[in-house]
């Protein structure tokens, strides 16, 4: 992807998300009261703006796309394997919904270790043994400290209680 | 440091295994205090004040914890969906539990959702405007809101500083109080005081600890309390004396409640510790320095005067359509 | 009493060891609890409150300011390190902090910080003395015409912040404006993109979205490549700032240090704006334009400069008013009362001698600053070294505990992780990320303002132009924006070869 694509790639999202705001998000999902005095006041009014600002600037990043020359070098740096790369993010996404999903469950703690080590694994650290004690070891120091020091109720899990 | 956190783990690991071969009796663990307001309001510093003599009574500790957003209802809802063991309790407040549920149609809770334990603080409210203004007096106010261009701030649609002004305009016979006069919402009670400082509004009605040291410089000045007995303070007169007792229903308070299934012995036991903690002289202290008064109610009291207070509220949000729908 | 009388008063009241052991144990908790993300100054002040109840009223107070102090400049211990504002003033020290980092001088960027911040300290102190009653009685023609302008004007410092492309700053900012509008509305109380959601109706939290914009982005760029960062050069910052450069920024954090005085003084605004804007001025003036946002060591001290100067100049509405001008001044209220204080004019004629001790402790406080952040620095500069594969997966950890602590709910860390991929996508697009945090923070400011001018005229927008203040304001604007429009929309620079390789590390 070259410079003149981002931009008028860019140009194109930023139009497409202004009508959506004001074509669907806005009308739906703001509600307005019946006895608005003045269209200022109105909820609606400054969604209304920042939407019309959003197009306005699409136009100006297209504009500004098509007047550039085409087939500038790349934006992005190149990886060796792009497939890699894309599977290791869709790792960390897993592994992020995961943890929120079972975080009710087993509790801030177990949880964070948990993530810890599967991240570590995706990322294919040198030190293995390193990566594990921290896994281990980090969120139990956070946890001493934001429970005990900080004073604060980090959610626990239906299964093992810490102090 | 590597020992530490092992031996942590399995005095964790073993602590765990022992707390449920026993079922012990409450409170065998901390117990989670929600305050749905941020901190340095006025509910936090009332809660942090009981806290600690409340975890002495109790034998564990009390967790404070801030949770913010949408006027108390963000808090609220966190312990209306908590399990009703006892260990997820809420500090409710006036806004969050009784002008809030009369105002706005799509809270998503109702006072039916909740079972108190007690209500131990009530704030008087006193409403002021600035000093070297020419009202001098509640009169000259509802005079001037008749004539139009009197404006009052709050901290925010649905707080008890927009239904409390509306309330005395409205006692003090200005007709459709909500068009007379404009209500211009800010961001938290500090604003609101600041939006009669600097000339923004007319006048606000706030609980006397938010107006204390304002008042006391001679920036604002005090024309209304809502109290029987005239406060400490605030050289003003008082609903009573002023032929309007139906304001004394117009006060802030702190309760502590717990989702609607809060068992009964759960709640007995509360109602000890209360009692405990407000003989506390250093709680009493930080209250009567910030103008609360310091009233313990029963369960039922405490729900009794909740609802009292909720309908009064309710009855003029539907006289002047002050719902807010949607 | 005479200044002299004033002044040998406070003396007596502070010069006893209890008064600088608490202002030396606040600094240092202030400074720890700054630098862990979601441990805000706010939060650390909270915490500290309840201790100082049993004190005497001026150490006790001096222990909440001295955590305040401390608390925001610690903050920009993580920002440099890893990318992770400690608190939400820190995060325009992220800009060329961490850069600075990845190049290896991460020593350089904290002892800038370090220093930039003690200066600006010591201005703002110096100000608050000197100047509180003026400014304040200043600060009280800000209603909200006033405001709105001047958050119009602050607006303005996005170009300074967007990088290649001007239009692309706009569009970052834009949506950040929009994810600003989620929550209840303030006039109404109606519902906006809540979708009856309690947790969306307080709004998105600022930390979370924060945070998520800068950290987990981090996370992402290393699963994409994890052995782009091997063979640069990213060991031990042994390197210290010089006196050199203290000097060529020392334009720069003065100017900071008054930014920060001016925005600190008026209730409401809070130090990130200040922190942004000095370094939008910085960056305007300096020489060195090209190179700021790629680890120029000036953008480091004027976005610590802008923030610290803030932290002495809240205290002069709430000294000289009695008015709170952000939360951590509303805690620090709390604190007064408790002792039977009701700060305000009254008090500079009734407790001459503890306003007196108050600003003594205040000057010392900027020393305390130096000695205990040097230290801190020390301590915490060889997390440069820690390799960046554990790193970063702790990383992700702490933010997980610190954003939960904001708050204490575990919506906040979705919102976070959610925000990390919206960041990600951001910097694989190059589109500024500063821009977006800008505009969500001002953003329900100028609606806000806005609104409630409108309210105040019955809609008519006549009141945006009522007093010098607004003509000011109106001026500036349209300086800046003329400025911005000739230089600034002639398109995206040619991307030289030095612009690529700092967004985005893949």
């Amino acid at each position: 992807m070259d410079n003149r694509q981002l931009q008028i790639r860019l140009g194109l999202g930023a139009i497409a998300l202004s009508l959506f705001l004001i074509l669907i998000a806005i009308p739906n999902w703001v509600s307005v009261p019946s006895n608005v005095p003045h269209i200022v006041l109105s909820p609606v009014f400054w969604p209304y703006t920042l939407a019309g600002l959003m197009g306005l600037t699409g136009l100006g990043l297209v504009a500004t796309g098509m007047s550039q020359t085409a087939g500038g070098p790349p934006l992005n740096e190149q990886i060796e394997d792009e497939k890699q790369g894309y599977l290791r993010l869709a790792a960390i996404a897993v592994i992020m919904v995961v943890a929120m999903a079972i975080m009710a469950k087993l509790g801030m703690v177990w949880t964070s270790m948990l993530m810890f080590m599967a991240t570590v694994l995706v990322l294919k650290t040198r030190y293995p043994i390193a990566a594990f004690i921290c896994a281990v070891a980090i969120p139990l120091v956070l946890y001493a400290f934001f429970a005990h020091v900080a004073g604060l109720a980090i959610p626990q899990g239906d299964f093992v209680r810490l102090p | 440091m590597k020992l530490k956190p092992l031996s942590l783990l399995a005095s964790a690991i073993l602590l765990g295994a022992m707390s449920t071969a026993a079922l012990a009796e409450y409170p065998e663990r901390p117990i989670n205090m929600i305050i749905p307001y941020g901190a340095g309001g006025a509910t936090d510093i009332s809660a942090r004040a009981i806290s600690e003599p409340l975890s002495k009574a109790a034998g564990k500790p009390m967790v404070m914890s801030n949770i913010t957003g949408a006027g108390g209802a963000t808090g609220s809802v966190q312990v209306k969906n908590a399990r009703s063991d006892g260990y997820t309790m809420l500090f409710a407040r006036v806004g969050s539990h009784t002008v809030n549920p009369a105002m706005k149609a799509t809270l998503p809770y109702t006072l039916d959702d909740f079972r108190f334990v007690t209500v131990y603080e009530i704030n008087p409210v006193v409403c002021a405007v600035k000093e070297g203004s020419d009202i001098q007096s509640i009169e000259d106010l509802a005079k001037k809101a008749e004539e139009g261009g009197v404006s009052y701030s709050s901290s925010g649609v649905g707080s008890m500083l927009q239904l409390a002004a509306v309330m005395v305009l409205d006692e003090f016979g200005v007709k459709d109080p909500l068009n007379k006069a404009t209500h211009i919402p800010q961001k938290g009670g500090g604003e609101a005081a600041t939006a009669v400082l600097n000339g923004t509004v007319t006048f606000v009605c706030t609980n006397s600890s938010a107006l204390a040291n304002l008042i006391a410089n001679k920036q604002l000045k005090p024309i209304l309390v809502t109290t029987k007995e005239p406060l400490a303070g605030f050289d003003a007169p008082t609903a009573v004396e002023l032929g309007k007792p139906a304001l004394t229903e117009l006060v802030g308070w702190t309760g502590i409640a717990g989702p609607k299934d809060l068992p009964d012995d759960v709640a007995a036991k509360w109602g000890e510790w209360m009692a405990a903690a407000v003989a506390d002289e250093r709680f009493m202290k930080t209250m009567t320095s910030s103008g609360s008064i310091v009233e313990l109610m029963s369960p039922e009291d405490a729900s009794a005067f909740i609802n009292r207070q909720y309908e009064t509220f309710k009855k003029l949000v539907d006289k002047l359509g002050m719902r807010v729908e949607g | 009493m005479t200044f002299l009388d004033s002044l040998m008063a406070g003396l007596s009241l502070v010069s006893n060891l209890e008064v600088f052991l608490a202002l030396g144990l606040g600094v240092a908790i202030g400074v720890i609890a700054g630098a862990i993300p979601g441990m805000s100054a706010t939060m650390a002040v909270a915490l500290t409150l309840p201790f100082t109840f049993s004190m005497q009223p001026v150490t006790g107070i001096l222990l909440l300011l001295g955590v305040y102090k401390g608390g925001i400049f610690g903050g920009s211990i993580p920002a440099i390190l890893i990318k992770t504002p400690g608190t939400p003033a820190s995060s325009a020290t992220v800009m060329d902090g961490y850069p600075m980092a990845e190049r290896g001088e991460a020593g350089r960027a904290l002892g800038m910080a370090l220093w930039a911040s003690c200066t600006a300290d010591l201005v703002s102190n110096l100000s608050l003395i000197l100047f509180a009653g003026w400014l304040a009685s200043f600060a009280l023609n800000f209603g909200p015409p006033e405001f709105f302008t001047l958050i119009l004007f602050s607006l303005t410092i996005i170009a300074g912040v967007s990088g290649e492309s001007l239009l692309r700053g706009a569009f970052s900012a834009l949506l950040g404006l929009l994810l600003a509008t989620v929550g209840l509305d303030l006039i109404y109380g109606t519902n906006r993109f809540t979708f009856g959601d309690p947790n969306m109706m307080g709004g998105l939290n600022f930390i979370a979205v924060l945070i998520g914009l800068f950290a987990i982005p981090e996370v992402l760029a290393m699963a994409w490549h994890p052995t782009g960062h091997l063979g640069k050069t990213r060991s031990l910052g042994k390197n210290k700032v010089t006196f050199a450069d203290y000097k060529k920024s020392f334009r720069s954090i003065l100017r900071g240090s008054f930014i920060g005085v001016f925005l600190g003084s008026i209730p409401g605004i809070g130090a990130a704006p200040a922190a942004f804007l000095s370094y939008s001025e910085a960056r305007r003036k300096s020489p060195n334009k090209a190179n700021f946002g790629k680890g120029e060591v000036e953008g480091v001290a004027a976005a610590e400069a802008g923030n610290n100067g803030v932290a002495g100049a809240t205290l002069i509405p709430l000294l000289a008013l009695g008015v709170p001008g952000d939360v951590i001044t509303a805690i620090i209220i709390g604190a007064f009362m408790v002792h039977g204080l009701q700060p305000g004019p009254m008090m500079f004629v009734v407790n001459v001698d503890l306003i007196y001790g108050l600003f003594i402790g205040l000057i010392v406080s900027s020393v305390f600053l130096l000695v205990i952040g040097s230290a801190a620095i020390r301590g915490f500069k060889y997390v440069a070294d820690i390799p960046r594969r554990i790193l970063i997966p702790t990383v992700l950890i702490l933010s997980i505990y610190g954003v939960f602590a904001v708050n204490n709910s575990v919506f906040d860390i979705g919102v976070m992780l959610v925000m990390g991929w919206v960041g990600y996508l951001m910097m694989r697009m190059h589109i500024p990320a500063p821009p977006f945090l800008i505009a969500f923070i001002l953003g329900p400011l100028l609606e806000d303002n806005f609104r409630q001018a409108m309210l105040m005229s019955g809609g008519s927008p006549v009141i945006l132009f009522r007093g010098p203040i607004t003509w000011f304001f109106w001026g500036l604007t349209a300086i800046t924006l003329y400025a911005i429009l000739r230089t600034g929309l002639r398109g995206p620079k040619p991307p030289d070869s030095d612009a690529v390789a700092s967004p985005a590390k893949n």
